[in-house]
């Protein structure tokens, strides 16, 4: 196997050949020469939480990477973070996305350089040892091992700087944790990836992939192109040759590669292989965390628009966890649509008010199908009996955690929802709760292509690679075989290293 | 390239109608900036769902114009599969936008001299 490194000498004078400067700000983007075909040895579609990881690791390795990425590149700080602005910018669909369903479950995708890794809240959580041991059990991982996913994670927290707050959290994420305490719940602070520069709360920057692997796989030699979607693969039997890649929204270029890394994120990556005309047990079993919201309004001020609260109650987990929501008015005002007209008049309040979720592990699962003639997939997701139930019961704990943390009023967000003052509006709350008259929504998707060697359910292999095909692999939350229960990017990266590392391993071996 | 699509002819009446409606003190030239946002918005949805909202505001478009905005106003108010989805949509993006932009915002649609600077960083 050719891991040719003679590419990378090209590179500064095809670089410069056209000048997109005002198309690529940052001084990691590579611009594609002008003409028709660019080649490389690995080809990463994606560059969120796998994409970036591979990217690097690979480069590192001396392989000749070329990542492409569908959004464009974003400085931090350029954009607000949670706002409308955002969404437009760095969200798939300006982040109006929507598994269908009874109910159906809003989903965002970050579409940007970094990918999700850019709009998330930044919390980190290691991937719990049960999971990863069920992982390994029930979809046949072959040397899936908790402590060398956990040898993994720690490498992953020191890379992304993962660390506590220098200073006292927000009132909105104290409320949650004193509210825990009164009912003597398990609750913790959730550590993020980021960096404080000046030691306080407020200089806090995020160490998302644009801030951390992109750049490590730029220094590498990675080639990182931004403004380019790929509609598929071109494949000759059971490997894949090139791409058409589509440029600024022009068909223009052919990239020939020998490997190509699928990172494109739990939705995209099973329609792009499915585009592919690659099936087997590809995008059959979405998996999210679905998730149902409230609005409390204290006596305070404890709105922070930009931000997120850090705890996280997790007295019931895995089954359910409770934390805090991006706040800004405007997301406030969508918290209370759902019974608008008993709710509205508290909005010019919207200072004392935060919003808070109540998230579960589902049983149910969902559908990711590539309809030919469309550009996006369709995605569809189910909910069992019992996550409705489970649904049902986290927006009423979470109603009485708000009230022990001192809520005068709780708004849930579902149709014919009591505005909650005392433990019998909670109760009458949830005897009117009915998940289909709920806003359910989730940040949190995986497992459309899920690793392993059970051939009736898996659709890559315990290191990515597709069954069935030569070269073509996933590394990216597909691989996920369920939701993990805790805020997956921890799991995604660690996982992404493993297989990274495990590819460099073998290829270097065979060549 | 994709071909440039949108909703504004068959949405934008219907848009106009529930912001009016919902937000009667809202100014005009605000309004007209919401209704922009949300058509630009629904513009962007991925196409199965592009496709489904069009149709929906379609025939809502179509009763309004044999003179059945009351009508419309009161289907906007019921909760029948899809179509309110459709009602729900609209009114998410016309309402996050309303409140972002101009946080004091009374429920009514009546403006305070604030800006979104204020909560921006």
């Amino acid at each position: 196997m050719s891991t040719t490194k003679s590419s990378k000498s090209n590179r500064a004078t095809t670089s410069r050949v056209v000048d997109h400067a005002a198309l690529t700000p940052s001084a990691h983007l590579w611009v594609a020469p002008a003409g028709r075909v660019i080649s490389c040895d690995i080809l990463i579609i994606g560059s969120g939480a796998g994409g970036a990881t591979t990217a690097a690791t690979l480069a590192e390795a001396g392989f000749d990477v070329l990542v492409v990425e569908e959004g464009s590149w974003y400085e931090q700080g350029k954009v607000v973070p949670f706002s409308l602005d955002q969404m437009e910018r760095q969200y798939r669909s300006g982040g109006v996305t929507v598994a269908l369903g009874l109910p159906s479950v809003a989903y965002t995708e970050g579409r940007c350089a970094g990918g999700g890794t850019e709009v998330n809240s930044g919390l980190y959580r290691r991937p719990p040892p049960e999971v990863i041991e069920r992982w390994a059990d029930q979809w046949k991982i072959a040397d899936l091992d908790y402590d060398d996913v956990a040898c993994l994670a720690v490498e992953v927290e020191r890379d992304i700087n993962v660390t506590a707050l220098p200073g006292p959290p927000t009132m909105a994420s104290q409320l949650l944790a004193k509210g825990a305490e009164r009912l003597d719940w398990s609750c913790d602070e959730s550590p993020r990836w980021m960096k404080y520069p000046e030691g306080t709360v407020a200089s806090g920057r995020r160490q998302s992939m644009t801030e951390t692997y992109l750049p490590r796989a730029h220094r590498a030699g990675a080639r990182i192109l931004t403004d380019c979607r790929i509609q598929k693969l071109n494949m000759a039997g059971d490997t894949a040759v090139s791409v058409n890649a589509e440029l600024n929204g022009h068909r223009q270029h052919l990239i020939t590669f020998q490997h190509v890394f699928v990172c494109a994120g739990a939705i995209q990556s099973p329609a792009l292989l499915q585009r592919s005309g690659l099936h087997r047990n590809i995008g059959r079993s979405l998996a999210v965390h679905p998730t149902v919201k409230l609005s409390a309004r204290f006596d305070e001020t404890i709105n922070v628009p930009d931000d997120v609260p850090v705890h996280q109650v997790k007295e019931f987990a895995p089954d359910l966890s409770f934390g805090g929501s991006a706040s800004h008015p405007g997301l406030i005002a969508l918290s209370l649509l759902d019974q608008w007209s008993d709710f509205k008049s508290v909005l010019p309040e919207w200072r004392n008010i935060a919003i808070y979720y109540a998230a579960i592990t589902s049983q149910g699962r969902g559908r990711v199908v590539s309809v030919p003639g469309l550009r996006d997939p369709l995605v569809t997701y189910h909910l069992t009996a019992r996550d409705r139930h489970l649904l049902k019961s986290g927006l009423g704990r979470l109603s009485l955690l708000m009230l022990e943390a001192g809520a005068r009023e709780v708004f849930a967000s579902f149709r014919s929802a009591p505005v909650i003052r005392n433990r019998r509006d909670v109760a009458e709350g949830m005897h009117r709760f009915r998940a289909t008259k709920a806003s359910v929504m989730t940040v949190h998707l995986c497992s459309t292509v899920p690793m392993g060697e059970d051939l009736d359910r898996c659709g890559a292999d315990s290191f990515g690679r597709i069954h069935g095909t030569n070269n073509v692999f996933v590394n990216d939350a597909s691989l996920l075989p369920d939701a993990p229960g805790v805020n997956p990017q921890g799991t995604v990266m660690a996982i992404a290293l493993r297989n990274a590392r495990h590819f460099a391993e073998v290829t270097s071996a065979r060549g | 390239m994709s071909t440039p699509r949108t909703l504004s002819t068959v949405a934008r009446p219907t848009i106009d109608l529930i912001l009016r409606h919902d937000l009667p003190r809202l100014p005009i030239a605000h309004r007209k900036t919401v209704t922009a946002f949300t058509i630009h918005r629904l513009d962007t949805l991925p196409q199965h769902l592009f496709w489904g909202v069009g149709l929906i505001a379609f025939v809502l478009r179509l009763i309004s114009l044999g003179g059945g905005s009351a009508f419309v106003l009161w289907l906007s108010h019921r909760h029948i599969p899809l179509v309110s989805e459709f009602f729900r949509l609209v009114r998410s993006l016309s309402y996050s936008y309303i409140w972002e932009s101009w946080p004091d915002t009374a429920p009514d649609g009546q403006l305070k001299m604030t800006t979104s600077s204020e909560v921006s960083p």
